[in-house]
């Protein structure tokens, strides 16, 4: 594997993690990962940092009188707060 | 995008759908708006006011139209029109120190307790990880509280923020090393790392 591969390929991690890369372009990273375990290593940090945001800033509770103050103003749609 | 309308819809049809497919995503958009205001008050207004303007903008709304990006924007624009107007703070991060792969090269070469880099961060009260996110300027936050929480694309993410795809890729490249670095310096100051 040469480094030129592997820069391009790193380079191209966020675009390729975030579903932004199709066709032509994903076979080729996706080909590349699949021989190259630096980059590899590279990519599942990465994506499991995606994954940890995910799990621990998307996780609040609803504060039930939130709820409860959208659901009364969509069944009295006319007053404004 | 819908056209902006100034009543709520009297159609009941339409009044069951908005509450069947609105109103699930309520706890997504609340969790949005804590990281966008910083405070569970503003927060909670935000959502309640957002819901207010997406409930009378609703009969204008276009079939086709990503729904839930629909009412991201909402929330998007009703932030910047209300809220931003209180708070003071850098609008661009110093990422010029920061290289790539900034997390992944110190952890790799730090002594770290579990065997996976990744691991350390799993380790990271909840807490931690909102405020790293939320220390980063708005423009920033954003981009990146829509792509790895809320999963949009980058189209999306534009069509949200109201911004050029270019823009958005670099806000989430730059954002995600500020980002970087801001968990880094929590997880020594927590002491998962040892230099």
């Amino acid at each position: 594997m040469s480094p030129t591969d592997c820069d391009h390929v790193l380079r191209q991690i966020e675009l390729y993690l975030d579903g932004e890369l199709v066709g032509v372009q994903r076979v080729e990273i996706e080909r590349h990962l699949g021989g190259c375990d630096p980059c590899t290593g590279h990519a599942d940090f990465q994506r499991k940092l995606k994954e940890m945001l995910r799990a621990k800033c998307g996780c609040n509770d609803v504060p039930p009188e939130l709820l409860q103050r959208v659901r009364s103003m969509l069944q009295t749609p006319h007053t404004h707060p | 995008m819908a056209r902006s309308a100034s009543a709520p819809p009297e159609d009941p049809a339409l009044r069951d759908r908005f509450e069947r497919e609105v109103l699930p995503i309520l706890p997504n958009l609340y969790g949005a708006a804590l990281r966008f205001t910083r405070n569970p008050q503003d927060a909670e207004d935000l959502v309640q006011e957002t819901y207010l303007r997406a409930f009378r903008g609703f009969a204008g709304f276009q079939e086709g139209t990503n729904l839930r990006a629909w009412m991201y924007r909402i929330l998007t624009n009703t932030f910047i029109n209300i809220y931003r107007k209180k708070q003071r703070e850098p609008v661009t991060v110093q990422d010029d120190d920061i290289e790539d792969w900034y997390l992944y090269d110190r952890l790799g070469s730090s002594t770290v307790e579990a065997s996976a880099e990744s691991e350390v961060l799993e380790k990271l009260p909840d807490e931690d990880v909102q405020r790293a996110l939320e220390a980063l300027p708005e423009g920033f936050r954003m981009a990146v509280l829509l792509a790895d929480v809320e999963g949009f694309s980058y189209k999306e993410i534009a069509e949200i923020m109201d911004i050029p795809i270019g823009t958005v890729m670099s806000r989430l490249h730059r954002g995600r090393k500020a980002l970087q670095k801001a968990l880094w310096e929590t997880v020594r100051e927590r002491g998962l790392v040892t230099d």
